[in-house]
């Protein structure tokens, strides 16, 4: 038994659209036959773009949501069926900073939360004390949290869903918003909690962050898990094309997409960074990356697309998506 | 641990984080304590004008009450505004938590979520019992300080009558969750038992069939068993009756609403209600 078992996982919702009287239903698939299991002492991530399902994933899992079919399991508890043993085995951490009271204190809301989860008050006073410190709040901690920066308050956020040193641990978007070093100590903790034997299902944007904490990681675009694998191995998947990566102003998409008729080249996707210079990357996976180079020069250059610098890179987790789907992760 | 602090831990976490919340947000607390003040005078103001110098003397007549008509009608608008604090405050409540974005965290805690309502519950409670003492017990002791034993039993009265209250408010915490739109139905709710339950008069003045539905309202009870004890310790004697039937709705009118409310749980688990703003 594995801490955290997802079989044939879907969720469906039903919205409403249209002007009032005139409404009509449709039904979304969020989540379509996902199936995976979370091992004891491994981090697994979650990768998608927005959308894909990584939030209903975790919200099915931590009882917020119902499946529409499958089953989950959570150290062995159904997670529909024994909600509240699943619940008391989890540790969760949702998007964003309004996951806490903003007129208590850091201390205090770590006090409530930790009377909800039936923690002994002595041991929870202990391990507030010890978390604060850990994360660099303990000075702040009487300070109401509405006086905290962002930072702050994904941090304490954090720490609240470890709180009561749940086997099984939820994190979604742990590091967003965060300054690089508090996004660098919060991957520190996630991988100590790692070797101290918790089960870890994180969800990310930042394709870095699933690269250096994932030991699997779950490729996941329209509700669907399209790769599943060890992150090297993902990668590895992908080093048959080198990739190519074109930094440029003056994008133009349909310039872009005439690179497609390059024989050589098996995926092409552009990203625009500053909209007002249509500045970004073109990245491009091509069989004989160098050779085809200077063809791609020609056509981008002669389109008026403005080229500033050009590489051969290593594969990364994006190249995978791209490889997989056809589209950056930022799409 | 043993499974009463697995209960009463987290709900006194509950209330101690209730009550630092009104503490720290007292603007509302102020409002309400003079509300019924407001409310009582504006009907002293209405009759008077409408019955001259007569009205207090045919207020009796009517009500065949002998309460100062102060102290009468600041029963009804006590109680009033106390039972608006329960029922609306517990489906606010989960409504603001809603909006902040803290309402899903008290959901992944393993406790039940009937410990969740109760514990917002019995901060307000706490709460409306103060304001209560502030503004009925004020009121009698200085204008008519000769029912002083009859006021405690009218917040025994009070504390009775509340509980089925929370079922009322359970209902209200449940569309809340459902519909969102927490002041829509509360506010109707609170005019209309406003009406029913004789808050600023005796329910006898009422056609039958109104009455019918009135006595299926605690407020309705409270109100006439507070002021028949104020009136004389002795009048309560004749109201035991009601007493038990208060009792017996202190016992269903929850174990309803809770149902009710878990109905609306479990749909919202379906629909994701429980983070749509």
């Amino acid at each position: 038994m594995d801490p955290i078992e997802v079989h044939s996982l879907s969720k469906n919702f039903t919205v409403k659209e249209g002007a009032a009287f005139r409404k009509t239903s449709k039904t979304i698939t969020a989540l379509e036959d996902v199936s995976f299991s979370v091992k004891k002492g491994e981090i697994f991530g979650l990768l998608g773009p927005n959308g894909a399902g990584k939030t209903t994933t975790i919200k099915t899992i931590c009882t917020l949501l119902q499946p529409t079919s499958g089953e989950v399991r959570v150290n062995g508890h159904d997670v529909v069926k024994e909600s509240q043993q699943a619940r008391q085995d989890l540790g969760v951490m949702l998007t964003g900073d309004r996951t806490l009271y903003w007129k208590l204190s850091g201390r205090e809301n770590l006090e409530y939360f930790a009377a909800l989860y039936h923690m002994n008050r002595a041991q929870a006073t202990k391990r507030i004390q010890d978390l604060l410190k850990l994360v660099g709040l303990d000075e702040r901690q009487d300070t109401l949290v509405e006086n905290y920066s962002t930072g702050m308050r994904i941090r304490l956020s954090f720490i609240k869903s470890i709180l009561h040193e749940p086997p099984v641990i939820l994190l979604d978007e742990p590091t967003m918003s965060l300054d690089p070093q508090s996004a660098r100590l919060i991957r520190e903790i996630i991988q100590n909690m790692r070797r101290q034997g918790h089960a870890i299902l994180l969800t990310t944007h930042y394709m870095e962050e699933a690269d250096q904490l994932s030991d699997r990681v779950a490729v996941i675009d329209h509700g669907k898990i399209i790769a599943m694998a060890p992150p090297s191995e993902l990668k590895r998947s992908v080093m048959k094309s080198e990739v190519i990566e074109i930094e440029a102003q003056n994008i133009d998409p349909q310039i872009v997409e005439k690179l497609r008729g390059i024989p050589s080249v098996n995926e092409v996707v552009s990203t625009i960074q500053d909209p007002s210079s249509l500045g970004g990357m073109v990245k491009v996976h091509s069989n004989d990356g160098k050779n085809t180079i200077p063809e791609m020069l020609g056509i981008l250059v002669k389109g008026g697309v403005e080229v500033s610098n050009v590489k051969i890179a290593t594969p990364t987790l994006e190249d995978v998506f791209i490889s997989l789907t056809g589209r950056a992760l930022r799409d | 641990m043993t499974s009463i602090s697995n209960t009463f831990d987290p709900l006194r976490a509950i209330f101690r984080k209730q009550l630092r919340h009104l503490i720290r947000y007292p603007g509302e607390m102020v409002f309400v304590f003079i509300i019924p003040y407001l409310l009582t005078s504006l009907v002293i103001a209405m009759g008077t004008s409408v019955a001259g110098p007569q009205a207090f003397a045919n207020f009796a007549a009517q009500t065949g009450s002998n309460l100062n008509p102060f102290v009468f009608l600041i029963i009804g608008a006590g109680v009033w505004m106390v039972s608006w604090v329960v029922m609306e405050g517990i489906g606010t409540l989960l409504r603001e938590e809603q909006m902040k974005g803290t309402l899903e965290q008290n959901f992944l805690a393993p406790i039940n979520r009937f410990l969740l309502l109760v514990g917002t519950a019995l901060s307000q409670i706490v709460i409306t019992s103060l304001l209560f003492a502030g503004v009925v017990g004020v009121s009698v002791l200085v204008l008519a300080p000769q029912a002083a034993l009859g006021l405690l039993v009218s917040y025994g009265i009070l504390m009775i009558g509340l509980i089925p209250l929370f079922g009322i408010g359970f209902v209200f915490a449940a569309l809340v969750v459902r519909f969102k739109e927490p002041y829509a139905f509360t506010q109707a709710a609170n005019i209309l038992f406003g009406v029913l339950t004789g808050t600023f008069y005796n329910v006898t003045f009422l056609p039958v069939w109104v009455r019918t539905i009135s006595a299926a309202i605690p407020q309705t009870i409270v109100i006439q068993d507070m002021r028949l004890s104020i009136y004389s310790i002795n009048g309560i004697v004749g109201g035991f009756g009601s007493i038990l039937v208060l009792l017996a709705m202190a016992i269903v009118y929850p174990t309803l609403g809770y149902y009710f409310f878990k109905q609306f749980e479990r749909r919202a688990k379906i629909t994701g209600d429980l983070s749509k703003f």
